[in-house]
Formats: C-alpha cells, sequence, structure tokens
C-alpha cells in the first residue's frame, strides 16, 4: 500500500481495457478497465454470476474477448491459448487444483517446461527451500491434501517464473492454519513484485492482504480503489444492485405473519452435518417459505441433497410432520412427502428429448396406473399444469429440450409438485430464466404457501429471498451463520452474512 | 484403506508378474512339460506380437482414449507386406511403407477424435469395418501365401543359440519406450492428459496433438506386429489380427493401464500381453479346448475392469468427501 505513490510513474504490469465479453445473447463482461501493478494484490469481489471468473479464464486465454485489449507490460498481448498466457508469465490457480493424481509433486510442476529436468530440478528445490514449504518432492499427488495441492499449484507458477499470478479463492478448501500460512506466502510473493489477482468470497480476507479491491458485479466493475479507502460497509453496498434497498421483505408488509406457536414445523432438521455442512439446525413451517442465502460454496446444495436423501448424512436428524426420514432412500422420502427441485435442470431435471406430459409425470409414474400407464390420467395432469402455470407450449406433447428456460423450470416444478409434497426445497428455482418466467415462479411458489405447503427456497439472488422469504437463515463454511425474522430481513443483512461479517449492534435500524 | 487400496493400483505391474507366475505353477502342476525350459522360451517368443500391439495400446490407453482399430490394421498392413515380399520387393522398401501405412491410418483415427471430437471408441470402431474391407477388395478375399523360406525363418533367428532375435528387438523397444514415457521431458504428456485433461491444457500442453501423436504411435506398432505376424505365421488371411484389438486391451488392463487413463506403464502392459498369449498355449497344456480362450481373456477384462472401477470410485467419492469437509472444519479451528 504504502508503494502507491512511486507507482504512479511506473507502468502497469497489466492493463485490462474495455474488454467485454457475451455467452450467446448473456452478456458476462461489459467493458472492463483494471490495471495491476508490480506488487499489487487486487481482490476481485462480486456475487454469484459477476463475471470474476470469465475475466480470469480470458486473462488465461481459455476465454477470448469479444472486445478490448490487454497490455502486459505495455505489450499488448494475444492471449488465445494457454499457452500463450503462461508464455506472457500469466498464471492461474485454480479454485479447484488441476493435479494430476497419478504423478509425483515433482512431475505435475515440471510438466509442460521445455528446459533441462536437472536444471529444473535444482531451481525447484532452491524455489522450496526460498519460500521455505515442507512439501516431499516424490510424494503421489493424490496423497496430498487441498492445501498442499494448492501449493503445488502456486510452485508451478513460481518456477514459470510468472509476474502475474491469478488466485481463484484459494482459500475456499482451508483450514484456518493452512489459510495463514497461505497468506504469508503471498505476503512474500508481494515483496518480490509480482502482482496477484486474488478472487475471493470473504471479505475478511481483503482487509487483510490485498492492496486494492475491485468490485464486480453483472459484468460491471462498480467499485475501485486502495483498500484502505474501504470499509466492510462499503464493500457490501458495491456488492448490492442500486436499487436494492427498495426491494421490501414480504414478512413485514404483510399485517401479520404467521402464527408460529399455534403450528408444529413441516420440516425439523436438528444438527445435521454431512459432507460441506455442519451442525444444521432449522424448522420450516407449514405455509411458509424459510429463505437460505449463502454465497457459492457456502454448503446450500449440499445440505439440501443430503436432506433429499441423495448424499450421505454423518450426524443429526430430519424429521419430516414428527416422523424419522434421516438416511431413507429418495423414493421413500418423495413419498413421505419431501421433493426437491435441483439447481442445475438440464444436468439433474429434465428429460431433454421427451414430452412435457411425461416429464410431468415422471416423478410418479408408479402412482399412475400398475402395469401400463394409464395415459388419460397423464394427458390430464400435464395439461392441468400447463393451464395452471402458463406454460407456453405448442401441446403437451412438445419436447422439453425445444422449451425456452423459464417454460422448462416450469415443467420441473409441475414434476415435483405433481408428487404433492408437503415439503419442497427450491435450490435456485429462477436461475437463468427471463423476468416473465420469473414473475409465473414467484407466483407458483406464493401459491404453494397459500396452500400450507412449506418451502425452503435457496438461492442466491438475494433481492429474491428478500421478496419471498417469511424467515431467512443465511448460510456460511456450511454453517448457519444468523437467522433471520420478519423485519430484518433485507438485503443488507443477509448480504452481509452471507460473506460472514454481519453484526448485529451495528445495524442502523 | 485408502492407502492399501493405491498401492494396490499402483503395485500392478508387481502384481500381474504374480498373477504370470501362479498360472505357469498351476499349468506345470498339472503338466510339469510346460515348464520345460523350451516350452517357456517358446511361450515367451509367442508374445511379441501382442507385446507389441499392447505397448501401441497403452500410449492411446493412457490419454484415456481407445483404438480398436488394430487388429484390422494388422490384417491390412500385414497383407499389404506379404505382398509386397512375396513380389520380391526389398525389406528396405517393405518394412518402411508398411509401418507408414499403420501411422497413417493411426493418424486418420487421431484427426477424428482429437480434432473433430469424434468418441474414440466410434471412430476407431468404424476404421476398423472399413479396414476389414479393405482387406477383402485388396486381397481378393483370398489368402496371400507363397512367402519367400527367408523371411519366414527370420522368426526363428536366434542370438547365441535361444536368444529370439524377434523378442530382442522388442525388449529392447520396450525398455526404450519405457524410458521416453517416463523420463524424457514430453513423455508424460500422455499420462498427464489422461490424467486431468483440463489440468493438461492449462499447463500448455498440446492436448490435440498429443492425443494425435498417441494414435499414430498405436498404428505404427500394429503395422510392426503385422510384419511379425507375417514372418512366424507366414501367411496372411483376410480374417488375420481379428479380435487381437481385445487381447491388446486385456494385456494393458491386466498390466495396471488403467482405462481411466493416467495410470500404467509399458512394462506392464508387455507383462499383460505374455499373460494373454500365454492363455491359449496353457490351456493346450492343460487339455482344455482352446475355444475357451476368448471367453477367458473377455472375462479377464471385465472382471479387472469392474474391479479398477470401483476402486476409482471409492477413492474420488473419498476425495470429494475430504474436499467438502474442509470447508466446514476451518470455522471449527478459528474457533479453537
Amino acid at each position: 500500500m504504502s508503494t502507491n505513490k512511486n507507482q504512479v510513474s511506473e507502468q502497469p504490469m497489466i492493463s485490462i481495457r474495455g474488454v467485454a465479453k457475451s455467452f450467446g445473447s448473456n452478456a458476462v463482461l461489459k467493458g472492463i478497465n483494471l490495471e495491476a501493478y508490480r506488487g499489487d494484490v487486487v481482490a476481485l469481489i462480486g456475487g454469484n454470476g459477476a463475471g470474476k471468473s470469465t475475466l480470469m479464464k480470458i486473462l488465461m486465454g481459455i476465454h477470448q474477448q469479444d472486445e478490448g485489449e490487454i497490455f502486459i507490460a505495455g505489450e499488448k498481448a494475444n492471449l488465445n491459448t494457454p499457452s500463450a498466457a503462461l508464455a506472457k508469465g500469466i498464471y492461474l490457480v485454480p479454485q479447484e487444483p488441476m493435479l494430476f493424481p497419478n504423478m509425483t509433486v515433482e512431475e505435475n510442476i515440471v510438466q509442460g517446461f521445455s528446459e533441462k529436468r536437472s536444471e529444473l530440478h535444482t531451481r525447484l528445490v532452491e524455489l522450496i527451500k526460498r519460500v521455505g514449504w515442507d512439501l516431499k518432492l516424490d510424494r503421489k499427488a493424490d496423497s496430498l491434501s487441498i492445501a498442499e495441492q494448492q501449493l503445488v499449484e502456486i510452485l508451478r507458477g513460481l518456477l514459470r517464473n510468472s509476474q502475474i499470478l491469478i488466485l481463484d479463492e484459494p482459500t475456499s478448501a482451508l483450514t484456518f492454519n493452512e489459510i495463514q500460512s497461505l497468506f504469508k506466502v503471498v505476503e512474500d510473493l508481494k515483496s518480490r513484485g509480482i502482482a496477484i489477482f486474488y478472487i475471493t468470497h470473504r471479505l475478511t480476507e481483503v482487509f487483510e492482504i490485498a492492496t486494492k479491491v475491485v468490485i464486480l458485479r453483472d459484468g460491471i466493475i462498480t467499485m475501485e480503489g486502495p483498500v484502505k479507502d474501504f470499509t466492510q460497509e462499503m464493500l457490501i453496498k458495491g456488492l448490492l444492485p442500486p436499487n436494492a434497498q427498495e426491494v421490501t421483505a414480504q414478512a413485514c408488509s404483510t399485517e401479520a405473519g404467521l402464527d408460529y406457536s399455534k403450528l408444529k414445523p413441516a420440516l425439523e432438521v436438528k444438527n445435521l452435518s454431512g459432507y460441506g455442512f455442519a451442525d444444521v439446525n432449522l424448522n420450516v413451517y407449514p405455509g411458509e417459505i424459510l429463505g437460505v442465502a449463502g454465497v457459492v460454496g457456502a454448503g446450500r446444495t449440499e445440505l439440501a441433497i443430503a436432506i433429499f436423501g441423495i448424499d450421505e448424512v454423518t450426524g443429526g436428524s430430519v424429521k419430516l410432520d414428527g416422523e424419522e426420514i434421516t438416511g431413507m432412500n429418495v423414493r421413500a422420502i418423495i413419498d413421505k412427502g419431501l421433493n426437491y427441485v435441483p439447481e442445475d435442470r438440464h444436468l439433474n431435471a429434465i428429460y431433454g428429448i421427451s414430452e412435457v406430459s411425461s416429464n410431468v409425470t415422471s416423478g410418479m409414474l408408479h402412482k399412475l396406473g400398475r402395469l401400463f400407464i394409464n395415459f388419460k390420467a397423464e394427458n390430464e395432469l400435464s395439461d392441468h399444469y400447463i393451464k395452471d402455470f402458463r406454460i407456453k407450449v405448442t401441446g403437451r406433447d412438445q419436447l422439453i429440450g425445444s422449451l425456452s428456460g423459464g417454460n422448462q423450470q416450469k415443467v420441473v416444478l409441475a414434476k415435483t409438485l405433481a408428487t404433492k409434497p408437503k415439503v419442497v426445497i427450491l435450490d435456485e428455482p429462477t436461475r437463468g430464466i427471463d423476468a416473465g418466467a420469473r414473475v409465473d415462479v414467484y407466483r407458483i411458489i406464493s401459491k404453494l404457501k397459500e396452500e400450507g405447503v412449506a418451502v425452503m427456497l435457496i438461492s442466491s439472488d438475494i433481492e429474491e429471498v428478500v421478496q419471498l422469504s417469511d424467515r431467512v437463515v443465511t448460510m456460511f463454511q456450511g454453517r448457519i451463520n444468523h437467522t433471520f425474522e420478519r423485519c430484518d430481513i433485507n438485503v443488507d443483512n443477509l448480504m452481509a452474512a452471507s460473506f460472514g461479517v454481519y453484526r448485529q449492534e451495528e445495524k442502523p435500524q | 484403506m485408502k492407502k492399501t487400496l493405491q498401492k494396490l493400483l499402483h503395485g500392478r505391474e508387481i502384481s500381474a508378474v504374480g498373477f504370470l507366475i501362479a498360472m505357469f505353477l498351476v499349468a506345470g502342476l498339472v503338466n510339469p512339460e510346460f515348464l520345460a525350459p523350451d516350452n517357456l522360451l517358446l511361450t515367451l517368443n509367442g508374445s511379441v506380437m501382442y507385446i507389441l500391439l499392447a505397448v501401441g495400446s497403452s500410449f492411446v490407453i493412457v490419454t484415456s482414449d481407445i483404438d480398436v482399430s488394430i487388429g484390422a490394421n494388422l490384417g491390412l498392413t500385414g497383407a499389404m507386406a506379404a505382398t509386397l515380399i512375396r513380389d520380391g520387393v526389398s525389406l528396405m522398401i517393405v518394412i518402411p511403407a508398411t509401418l507408414l501405412l499403420g501411422a497413417a491410418i493411426g493418424l486418420i483415427n487421431g484427426i477424428g477424435v482429437a480434432k473433430l471430437n469424434v468418441p474414440a471408441i466410434i471412430m476407431t470402431l468404424g476404421t476398423n469395418g472399413i479396414i476389414r474391407g479393405f482387406i477383402y477388395i485388396y486381397t481378393k478375399g483370398k489368402w496371400v501365401e507363397n512367402l519367400p523360406d527367408f523371411f519366414k525363418q527370420y522368426s526363428q533367428l536366434t542370438l547365441i543359440g535361444f536368444v529370439n532375435v524377434f523378442l530382442l528387438i522388442t525388449a529392447i523397444i520396450v525398455t526404450l519406450v519405457y524410458l521416453y514415457l517416463s523420463k524424457a521431458k514430453k513423455g508424460k504428456y500422455f499420462a498427464a492428459i489422461g490424467d486431468n485433461v483440463s489440468g493438461a491444457a492449462l499447463i500448455g500442453i498440446p492436448v490435440p496433438r498429443t492425443r494425435m501423436i498417441a494414435f499414430v504411435l498405436s498404428g505404427t506398432f500394429a503395422a510392426l506386429a503385422g510384419l511379425v505376424f507375417v514372418s512366424k505365421v507366414g501367411f496372411v488371411s483376410p480374417m488375420a489380427g481379428n479380435g487381437y484389438e481385445m487381447k491388446a486391451i486385456a494385456a494393458c488392463v491386466l498390466g495396471g493401464v488403467s482405462l481411466s487413463g493416467g495410470m500404467g506403464s509399458v512394462i506392464g502392459a508387455s507383462i499383460g500381453a505374455i499373460i494373454m498369449s500365454s492363455i491359449s498355449r496353457i490351456l493346450v497344456f492343460l487339455k482344455f479346448p482352446s475355444d475357451w480362450d476368448n471367453t477367458i481373456t473377455g472375462i479377464l477384462l471385465i472382471v479387472i475392469v469392474v474391479a479398477d472401477a470401483l476402486i476409482q470410485r471409492h477413492l474420488s467419492e473419498k476425495a470429494r468427501k475430504t474436499r467438502l469437509s474442509a470447508r466446514t472444519s476451518a470455522q471449527k479451528e478459528a474457533a479453537v
């Protein structure tokens, strides 16, 4: 930070000018201008889908920008392949280390070099001594912890004499002590003049190691500057959409909320632990929407699929209407009255080359006739949902793959609700669908609530959570860190809690 | 548990040798003549062709592709070589021409798989059919025979009385390939791609080119095996090499070259090839109908692949769980 003044005259190590990128009709980056100097640690923060990863992949030559230019040390660079980016001294340490599990540490590091093996070995040994890490070179990569794998990735970059290092959420899979040692490494790299882009979801880390902050939202930079000019509250503000404050909580605006004293929870989760989440306690009541907010990797989907019986539960219990359903298989859980709408419909929810009607009934075929399918019932059911959910089709025999994303999502909802669940878990129900369909999905969710279904709504769209939920829990690093009731539900609070920096006493109200 | 499973996977060369010895001992118990030195040498000499095929295949399998056209490749290159030799063309021309034809077939496979993204099994199944058809057209459905004796005798040549020259050359080739794959700068590229293809691309390994080279090598080795076939068998039928691809793939898998890529060595594949070619010989000594040969190969192939897949799945599931658990443990430690 103190070097900022001398840098003014210096040439930026990397300068990104007007970079834009679209995938299909979806503009992910809309003109990014960004510079990094020697010894800069540029913290890149932003919500899900803000464009951080796309920007970094463009730097690494994995994607090509549609518009704009990138200059490295003042020279225009054509980064069309990863090798071109590597040659320019850029190295990306991916969020999930990309090692070769069947090779040793040394073999992993020296692949892709043109130097002699013996020279590389000497340089590598020197390098490890200089950074002072305890890493045996002849260990197989599949025996390394995630932290050690990350170190191997960083060594790869350093051995290539990379001058620009990209760290993509390096701490997301690290334990506390490992994070501390990683920070020492970053400090060391900083002092040796390497420029670092540091992508993170953890705002506290920004203040610990970054020199510069950049906030991305919807493909544009909304705020940037030296880290000393910022506070956590300012970062949270920068992450929020411009008119987000106006979104009011459903629960607070309705006259009277639910009277919880008279209700029994439909879904009771007690001390539930599993892979990716721990000690989760929550209740969902009939006729209530419980919002679950958090950043990517907070463990929300892992929690949902464990409740649904897909993934293993290591401790705690799940009760549905007072009845224990922990560890049951998915079929039994659906029959008991709990269903789940997965976050990736293409991967997990639609049968793309089947008709809409087959998709609607695919979750309940065993109830639709004995040996043969009762097609009359199937047709009635699909017509009912097509009309009710306003699914735009040419007929119930249209292939679902040919529908728009929003209409596909409605079919998925129909398929799930056709099993008449008492509890439904919606995982990102409006991801990638247009505004019109979004309104329809909201209408369907509200209707479920009126019918007395207990809804658990997992969403990364904070406004959506605020707008729909009666109560909200936020997950942070696999645990529920806060629960918000009625009038405390607002975008500021949820955003802060999602990033793990919510403090009750500092609330403005 | 994890350690032992990993050892089981990585020590595959050793367990393959163990399997080979056990197989020989059982055969020897039933019929002691099997263990006679002469017979053992013959068994070893008989495996040369399979070793060459397996070495070629291991390049492709290590990059996690597959080549099922090598049997037909052997048939066509063998038929061409046999015709040329019969017609008195110099070996100085025949040998390079044959290898070139094999390489060309491999190149076509490589372009289809690495450039046009046709799944390897489909691409090579297609070329397998095409080549098989060519053989019939080229030979008009007849055997290529009446080869000059000098060429047939090459397969009988020995050094210091008992070391077969073909076996010696094969051993040298296997050693060289082994050294290249494990020590050379670019030797590990094949394994790297099979191990983690996006990781390989990210550190600048030329993925499509390397995959193409693997297919070219696979084709070239099939042609080399074709030359050995002509010399050993002395004639080429239109069905020559039929089903050899299964033996070669089974040999690789048996020797620890994992079908999921990234793992295994040509030494292992060669041991696997010796096992594969011994099976039919052992069946004869056990007075078992040799019709069972392919059935046994198939069973072995499936058993090993299933076992590998189960172990592999267990390990990756374990890795996923550790990764997810690390996320929740960060907080716990911080709190302490």
